[in-house]
């Protein structure tokens, strides 16, 4: 039977970030998991915190390691360190990322016609992070036979100061005050739809499909070249153009270049429904850092049982084709997710199962499950549903007594954040992997393949 | 106040029997006008189970009432046959069903007329291998699917054709009446404007079904309905070809219908006071699983997509007061009030209980009434000709979308909701047809948003094309366009009205979905920042969701 240090289940942002940090440590790593994770559909950039009024990253931090059994009581700080290693692996890739920690949180436009308050974003969403000068226009570039981008719907809907400023609720708070978010937004927006190359008459054009396109060179210079007499043709004067964010897959930072070369205007992409090109990119950006350390991944394969001795789990067993594949494992990271993920699934009875190792599992109860509307400012209460750990990540029980020794709880999987409402999922993520990693790999990686015992106390949280 | 328009016939109540009453009324030369609180066939007409009754369900215990089925049943296949899947139907012994029944099914079926053959069980399971193999027994009788708003929209537009007028979201909220118990004229105040119209009819006709108490307040009287709220289960997939019957005295979840690409077990019977309002219950989804299981071993396996409820117009007066406590024991025959007689109101009547499949007949006989009262002579002519729009003798069959999609254009064709087929051709036909509307309304005439995603991939393509035709002035009557407000509005309501069913069934794989859906317009598309600002005034939104929104709303 093959024996890893670690295997790490789940191939999203945290499982990916303990992965590379403890390849990096030395130790030998296998990353298994049943299929894709949010990267595929979630906008691609890191979303440490932004709840309702906190100025910056670093403020809303602060205030959600303040709220009760939020994972940043303990992950606080590690967000900083997590996410310097984490641009730093993704930037060997050529993928650059803008913003920091302590910078004001801005407006950015969505697929909707909506803004997203964001601090850090993939280097091709940066300009939108720009203040917006006094007679600064926007102009919202669709792709004519594509479905998922609405020039008319976003231009009509981004016109309207109210959605500007809900966003930038942080301005009250003293640190934004220099931020007026009166005119902090696009003088005048405007919708145009642009024909690409070869694609008249289509009519349903996908994300994919145009981001292989764009990575042909000849053909993006082409169709840069349209979207440039478009927004030429549109008017004139300072702005910026919003696009689909479909420009290149292999190839974006090439296709960014051709961009700032060929069009009158700064560009930056607006993130879609899935799939999401900006998340594929920071997919491929971390599955080749794991890679290029030796690291061993298998997408498909489910976990079908864990074999355990005690409190520590000993082998992990997968369903691969035909057959059980089995792993020995030193220690194991869980990356599963939450609800959406399938790490967490909601039974008929009204209980939360951890289908991997059955582990306690926090949640409200039934009838609190959810709100009474689709949509609210709080989210639904079962959004804070998870596995409860100590300080080293390992999963505790409603007693507080550690389940396991040798796993380490990352990523959504965590009780008690609200990642839609506190916009704290990527933070989560980065913070707890790089935490596994810190407190798995410690010591050296010899050390690593002798016993994993923890090296931390833990204490309830 | 404009002048009273004046009608030979206004009809309270746009769902099937409503549909079938102006088709029936228009076909005898009157002039007719048929009006509705809200769409048409958004009440319980829309929210049924899918099922054109074969009579059954009836023949051991209400002999008239499984003749009307099966005879109408025969009459819906010929004249609407787009709207009916030729499924067939099982009645099933399980070995929860007691002998006694089972024994005097064949005998009453052969009695009331409806077709029952006897099949060896071992051929039922080799045809429909989901079902419980400890079936005993089992008898194939002509049950089949029936799709509602298909056939509402071919009845009115026979109805039409005929110079009837059809006015969707207009409720009635006065009527006028002479000293001797005439109506003279009703008000029709519009959900969506709020301005007030006034038609004076010589006769009016309530078909509001579960909300006929209302409308016979107008005109001071009084009638007792027993709403009868039924709830329903959509599963992901058929689990069957065939209609599925429990064979025993009716009760709770024992029909599983094939409807379309999904199947839908029901119902429940518990009466509510208003049927406007109500909600669903996690108890009541276990208690239709727990029946459901009977019928198929592996159901709590199913992806359950989400749930619905209807309100049965079950009429209360002439019950004994035993039948009100159980719902199922008031008659589902149809019954004919007529207010001249019973309360002194000489130019109405109200058509109550009945259900969709004897929809036709119901219209039928009430137009018989009133054309005695206005010496009408005219004869009825609705079991004959086939409706407008329902093709030739080719019913419905499941690869109807797939056809339409490849005739479309395949594999380009721009698919607005991958679920179900529903390209952009279809949707701008709709729109031009039927603007100004809601989503809701847009899903129950092309079924957007009624799979698998519940509108989590399709809600925001399909707001993003009414944004692009309001900015490019194309939305029929609406040059100068919408709001972003009232945009923002129409996807906020479609979201909501989604989310209702899913909710009472959030667990496993559309509790992921739930969570998905959640994540995409919370997360990447920042809803709330829509939102943040006022909401728009209702005049300026199409749709007249108001009414509608304490409802758990229809299927898919």
């Amino acid at each position: 039977m093959p024996r890893a240090d670690v295997v790490v289940i789940g191939a999203g942002l945290a499982g990916l970030t303990a992965a590379i940090a403890l390849a990096d440590a030395g130790a030998r790593v296998e990353l298994v998991a049943r299929g894709h994770a949010a990267t595929h559909w979630t906008p691609g950039g890191f979303d440490c915190a932004a709840p309702p009024s906190a100025p910056t990253s670093t403020v809303g931090i602060e205030r959600l390691a303040a709220r009760e059994g939020h994972p940043y009581g303990i992950l606080a700080g590690d967000v900083q360190p997590g996410l310097a290693f984490v641009r730093s692996i993704v930037g060997e890739a050529g993928l650059m990322y803008r913003g920091e920690l302590e910078d004001l949180l801005r407006p950015v436009p969505t697929a909707i016609g909506g803004t997203r308050r964001v601090g850090i974003v993939p280097a091709g969403q940066g300009s939108a992070l720009d203040r917006w000068s006094a007679d600064e226009r926007l102009i919202v570039c669709g792709i004519t036979g594509f479905k998922d981008f609405w020039p008319s719907l976003i231009a009509a809907s981004l016109a309207r100061p109210s959605v500007w400023s809900s966003a930038s609720a942080g301005a009250g708070d003293g640190l934004a005050a220099d931020a007026d978010p009166d005119d902090d937004r696009p003088a005048r927006v405007e919708a145009v739809s642009v024909g690409l190359p070869g694609q008249a008459g289509r009519r349903s054009i996908n994300a994919m499909e145009l981001g292989q396109a764009f990575d042909d060179a000849a053909w993006r210079r082409e169709a840069f070249g349209r979207i440039a007499r478009a927004v030429e043709a549109s008017g004139h004067g300072p702005g910026r153009i919003a696009m689909p964010a479909v420009l290149g897959i292999a190839d974006h930072a090439a296709a960014m270049a051709d961009a700032a070369e060929i069009l009158p205007l700064a560009m930056f992409e607006v993130p879609l429904v899935p799939p999401s090109l900006p998340g594929l990119r920071l997919y491929a950006a971390l599955r080749g850092a794991f890679l290029r350390r030796g690291g061993r991944l298998s997408i498909g394969e489910p976990v079908i049982r864990m074999e355990t001795d005690g409190r520590r789990v000993t082998v992990v067993v997968l369903s691969a084709a035909v057959r059980e594949r089995r792993i020995g494992a030193g220690a194991v990271v869980l990356a599963t997710g939450g609800i959406a993920g399938g790490g967490l699934i909601g039974l008929a009875d009204g209980r939360l199962q951890e289908p991997v190792l059955n582990l306690p599992v926090e949640a409200p109860g039934v009838e609190d499950w959810l709100a009474e509307q689709a949509m609210c400012d709080d989210g639904h209460p079962l959004e804070r549903a998870g596995v409860r750990t100590d300080a080293q990540l390992r999963p505790i029980d409603a007693a507080g007594d550690v389940v396991y020794d040798n796993v380490a709880v990352v990523g959504s999987l965590l009780a008690g954040q609200r990642a839609v409402a506190e916009r704290c999922g990527d933070g989560v993520a980065i913070a707890s992997g790089w935490r596994a990693a810190a407190t798995l790999g410690s010591s050296s990686g010899a050390a690593l393949r002798g016993s994993l015992q923890p090296t931390v106390a833990g204490s309830r949280i | 106040m404009s002048p009273a328009q004046s009608f030979d016939i206004l009809i309270i109540g746009g769902g099937a029997t409503g549909a079938g009453l102006v088709r029936d009324f228009a076909r005898r030369g009157l002039r007719s006008l048929l009006v509705d609180k809200g769409d048409l066939g958004s009440g319980t007409s829309g929210r049924h189970h899918g099922l054109l009754h074969s009579g059954g369900r009836y023949v051991v215990k209400d002999a008239l009432a499984a003749r009307e089925c099966i005879d109408e049943n025969r009459i819906i296949r010929r004249i609407a046959p787009a709207s009916v899947e030729d499924t067939g139907g099982y009645f099933v012994a399980t070995p929860d069903d007691p002998d006694e029944y089972v024994d005097a099914f064949a005998a009453a079926c052969h009695a009331s007329g409806v077709p029952c053959e006897e099949v060896p069980v071992a051929e039922l399971l080799r045809r429909e291998p989901a079902l419980n193999p400890a079936i005993r027994r089992a008898f194939r009788v002509p049950d089949g699917g029936l799709e509602p708003w298909g056939l509402i929209e071919a009845t009115v537009a026979d109805a039409r054709a005929r110079g009837a007028q059809i006015w969707p979201y207009q409720r009635a909220v006065a009527m006028e009446l002479t000293a001797g118990g005439r109506i003279v004229s009703v008000d029709l105040a519009d959900e969506r404007s709020g301005s007030v119209t006034t038609v004076a009819p010589r006769f009016v006709v309530s078909a509001a079904g579960a909300w006929a108490g209302s409308v016979a307040a107008l005109a001071g009287i009084k009638l007792s309905m027993a709403p009868g709220k039924g709830t329903m289960l959509i599963f992901n997939q058929r689990m069957t070809d065939a209609v599925i019957n429990r064979c025993h005295r009716p009760a709770d979840g024992d029909i599983m219908v094939p409807v379309h690409e999904v199947a839908i077990l029901g119902t429940t019977e518990i009466t509510v006071d208003d049927p406007d309002v109500y909600g669903i219950g996690r108890d009541e989804v276990a208690q239709l699983m727990v029946e459901g299981l009977k019928l198929f071993p592996d159901l709590a396996r199913m992806r359950l997509l989400r749930a619905y409820a209807g309100v049965r117009p079950l009429y209360k007066d002439d019950q004994p007061a035993a039948a009100v406590k159980d719902g199922r024991e008031i008659s589902r025959a149809h019954l004919i009030i007529d207010h001249e007689t019973r309360d002194g109101v000489g130019n109405l009547v109200s058509i109550v209980g009945g259900k969709i499949t004897t929809h036709r007949l119901m219209a039928e006989q009430t137009v018989d009434a009133v054309c005695a009262k206005l010496g009408v002579a005219e004869p009825c002519t609705t079991a004959e000709e086939v409706l407008p729009g329902q093709g030739d003798a080719a019913s419905y069959w499941l690869g109807h979308r797939l056809a339409e999609h490849e005739e479309d254009g395949g594999g380009d064709a721009d698919l607005i909701c991958e679920c179900e087929m529903l390209t952009r051709a279809s949707l701008d036909r709709f729109l031009d047809a039927r603007w100004p509307c809601s989503l809701d309304d847009v899903r129950r005439g092309t079924r957007l948003g009624m799979g698998p995603c519940q509108g989590g991939f399709c809600t925001f393509r399909a707001v993003g094309i009414v944004a692009e035709r309001s900015a490019t002035g194309t939305l029929p009557a609406q040059p100068e366009g919408l709001s972003p407000e009232a945009v923002d509005q129409i996807l906020l309501d479609f979201l909501d009205e989604r989310f209702r069913g899913t909710r009472p069934i959030a667990w496993g794989r559309q509790l992921q979905e739930l969570w998905i859906t959640a994540g995409l317009y919370g997360g990447v598309l920042g809803l709330e920042s829509l939102s943040a600002g006022s909401r728009p005034p209702t005049a300026e939104i199409a749709p007249a969701i108001a009414a509608e929104r304490e409802t758990v709303h229809a299927q898919g």
